[in-house]
């Protein structure tokens, strides 16, 4: 088993993310008030409602998009020379440093702690329609898995395949990819956690939330 | 404007990228192409940075968003859309959208009136009845209530039992899909429901639209094509001949197509062959005409044992065997003819130039698409690494690719894993065979994926099926 106070002490020795945030498609980029130094906020509220701190606006066929700061964070670079210029998509325009939330250290420590299912190929997945519905009615808790069980349908070049679950039997405590994008092979999909280790996952969760101080 | 002074942004990727770059040049245009992450490696991007001139090459979010494009083409100063094949190609809303914006843009393809004339089924099987056209049953257009889809293959089963089939089959097709892709065939109507289901939840997966086509199922037909061009007046089209697509995957994809269509002078028929392709040829052209349609498109048929032609649709674009045909074709007796070139001067507005009595074909003309694929597994795609990929250059083929041949490639997940268009020319039947099967003998592609393991192409499913070529 691992220990969790040597990984928070690893994390908390170096507790930042770099975030470039990045043209999300083509268009002429018009930077807003932010300075290199300045703090931003992520998107907030109960359901993520509220955006984050504007950084800049890009303009294509007479719509303008804001581009919001998706984390919390100080604002390291902002690509001033872009300004008022038409960018491809994917154009790195601020650059953030980002201090890991409550949420990101207990994500991180989760992916060490839980049994992984991982992708077997590069491709996309959405879950079987089955576990999709009670994916969607009660979340993803309330999925119990067993060997064998069909848990994913595998997307590649418009072809389906099915892809049953394999590894210990428990619920899924956290889901690792996002809909119709693309998962490299290696990563995981989701994170199970077996009914013999409920008690400790939960404790490992107290942990971060009582040891892990918010910063600004 | 003269159509020298054009700059043609090319919307779309890979190989027909390629070939839309190389008329441009041949036609001494601009161009401007674009491509997204996963596809940086492509053979486009290369050929766009290498021979393209300012402002030649843009990455976008997605080659289906409209707004990517168009704000690719203000800024690189394009005044033509090429659209390929595939994505915007049939797509009206685009080509009127293109047309009519603010800063005009000329939409190389059939005017959007045109598509959207042939591009609702209901329209094509109405109009083609008008002319006397025969056409395949089924539902006209997508349909989104089951029970209504019920209906229809309720109908279909007992037309089929009228008809003295014996094993009558229905096909259940997503609407939004192409390619062979997301067909499935029922044998019993009580298991339409079923299947009725997942082509559904497929299709809404996919291409977030749940619409579903339902057909008759033809056993034992020849897929044939018409190559129909014309230009903007939409009064005078020709043909390019005929095709032959029969040999195609399990998902119903093509795989070897053979212009011409038929070869009575060395395969014999149960039926007239001859009088069957000057009969679809009419029959298109004379659609062609009443429709005024101004570029170029393709005619698809069916044509069962017993000599029967049914219209089944019309692609109004450029299709990806045009070069087959193109390689039998003479125009004034010339050889080299490019019918995406032809495409794009007639869609500058330049008028043809020729009529159909200049244009003559000699000999036949053979296209494979080599595919990373499985054929013995239902033709799954094979993903990995190509590093190994090269063949003798002859005088009779020409190679059209987007995978480079002195650099490994990684076939992209995003798309369908074509690696490339091998066009063979033979001054007959049985020499258009033997250069075929002379070619992929000596065709070299090696690659591995993840695991280790080699690549798999259907090389030899191409060449197990060369010997059966315009037979039926």
């Amino acid at each position: 088993m691992f220990d969790i106070t040597q990984l928070l002490d690893e994390i908390k020795a170096s507790p930042y993310e770099e975030i470039v945030v990045t043209a999300p498609h083509t268009g002429v980029v018009t930077f807003a008030d932010v300075r290199e130094g300045a703090r931003v906020i992520g998107p907030s509220g109960t359901w993520k409602e509220k955006k984050g701190t504007l950084l800049a606006t890009i303009e294509r066929e007479r719509n303008q998009k804001p581009i919001h700061a998706v984390e919390k964070g100080e604002v390291k670079e902002v690509l001033r020379h872009l300004e008022g210029t038409f960018v491809e998509a994917g154009t790195p325009l601020v650059r953030l440093r980002h201090f890991l939330s409550r949420d990101e250290v207990l994500a991180i420590i989760l992916k060490k702690a839980l049994h992984l299912f991982v992708a077997p190929e590069r491709a996309k997945y959405y879950f079987a329609p089955d576990v999709d519905k009670k994916v969607k009615a009660s979340g993803p808790r309330s999925v119990s898995l067993h060997e064998g069980m069909d848990l994913f349908i595998m997307s590649r070049m418009k072809r389906e395949a099915g892809l049953a679950y394999s590894g210990p039997s428990g619920v899924i405590y956290a889901v690792y990819f996002q809909h119709n994008e693309n998962v490299d092979a290696g990563q995981p999909l989701i994170g199970v956690c077996p009914p013999d280790q409920l008690s400790l996952i939960e404790d490992v969760v107290a942990r971060v939330q009582t040891e892990w101080e918010e910063r600004e | 404007m003269q159509t020298k002074d054009h700059k043609v942004l090319v919307a779309n990727r890979g190989e027909i990228a390629i070939r839309i770059v190389q008329a441009c040049r041949k036609l001494g245009l601009a161009f401007t192409c674009v491509y997204t992450a996963e596809d940086a490696a492509s053979g486009h991007v290369r050929i766009a940075r290498e021979l393209g001139g300012d402002k030649s090459l843009c990455r976008v979010s997605s080659y289906h968003d409209a707004n990517e494009l168009m704000a690719v083409a203000d800024d690189a100063g394009a005044t033509a859309v090429h659209p390929g094949y595939g994505f915007f190609a049939e797509d009206y809303r685009f080509a009127r959208r293109v047309s009519q914006r603010d800063r005009k843009l000329i939409f190389i393809g059939p005017s959007w009136r045109v598509i959207r004339e042939l591009g609702d089924k209901i329209n094509t099987k109405r109009l083609a009845r008008s002319l006397g056209v025969p056409t395949v049953p089924g539902s006209d257009r997508p349909i989104y209530d089951e029970m209504e889809a019920e209906k229809v293959a309720q109908s279909l089963f007992e037309f089929q039992e009228q008809q003295g089939i014996r094993k009558p089959l229905v096909l259940v097709k997503a609407s939004a899909g192409g390619g062979g892709m997301g067909i499935e065939e029922v044998y019993d109507i009580d298991l339409f429901r079923s299947v009725y289901r997942r082509i559904r939840n497929y299709a809404l997966r996919q291409f977030k639209d749940e619409g579903v086509l339902i057909e008759q199922r033809i056993r034992d037909f020849n897929h044939l094509e018409v190559q129909v061009v014309s230009d903007r007046s939409g009064r005078n089209p020709v043909h390019f001949g005929t095709r032959n697509c029969s040999i195609q995957s399990t998902g119903l994809q093509k795989r070897v197509e053979i212009a011409p269509g038929f070869d009575p002078s060395s395969i014999e028929y149960g039926f007239d062959a001859a009088q069957v392709l000057r009969d679809i040829t009419n029959h298109s052209l004379a659609m062609a005409r009443k429709v005024g349609y101004d570029n170029v498109g393709t005619w698809e048929w069916i044509v069962t044992r017993d000599g029967r032609p049914f219209l089944m649709e019309v692609n109004t674009r450029i299709q990806v065997e045009n070069g087959v045909s193109a390689t039998i074709a003479r125009v004034r007796g010339q050889k080299g003819v490019d019918l995406i070139a032809e495409q794009i001067r007639i869609g500058l507005g330049e008028p043809l130039g020729y009529g159909q009595e200049d244009i003559t074909f000699e000999g036949v003309g053979v296209e494979y698409r080599l595919i990373a694929e499985d054929p013995d597994n239902r033709f799954t795609p094979w993903v990995g690494r190509v590093d190994g990929f090269g063949w003798p250059e002859r005088p009779w083929l020409a190679m059209h690719t987007h995978v480079p041949s002195d650099d490994p490639y990684d076939i992209p997940t995003e798309f369908d894993p074509n690696l490339a268009l091998a066009i063979i020319w033979g001054k007959d039947l049985a020499e258009a065979r033997e250069r075929g099967v002379e070619f992929l003998d000596t065709l070299v592609l090696e690659g591995a994926n993840n695991a280790g393991e080699p690549l798999r192409s259907n090389v030899r499913f191409l060449r197990d099926n060369t010997g059966r070529i315009l037979k039926f």
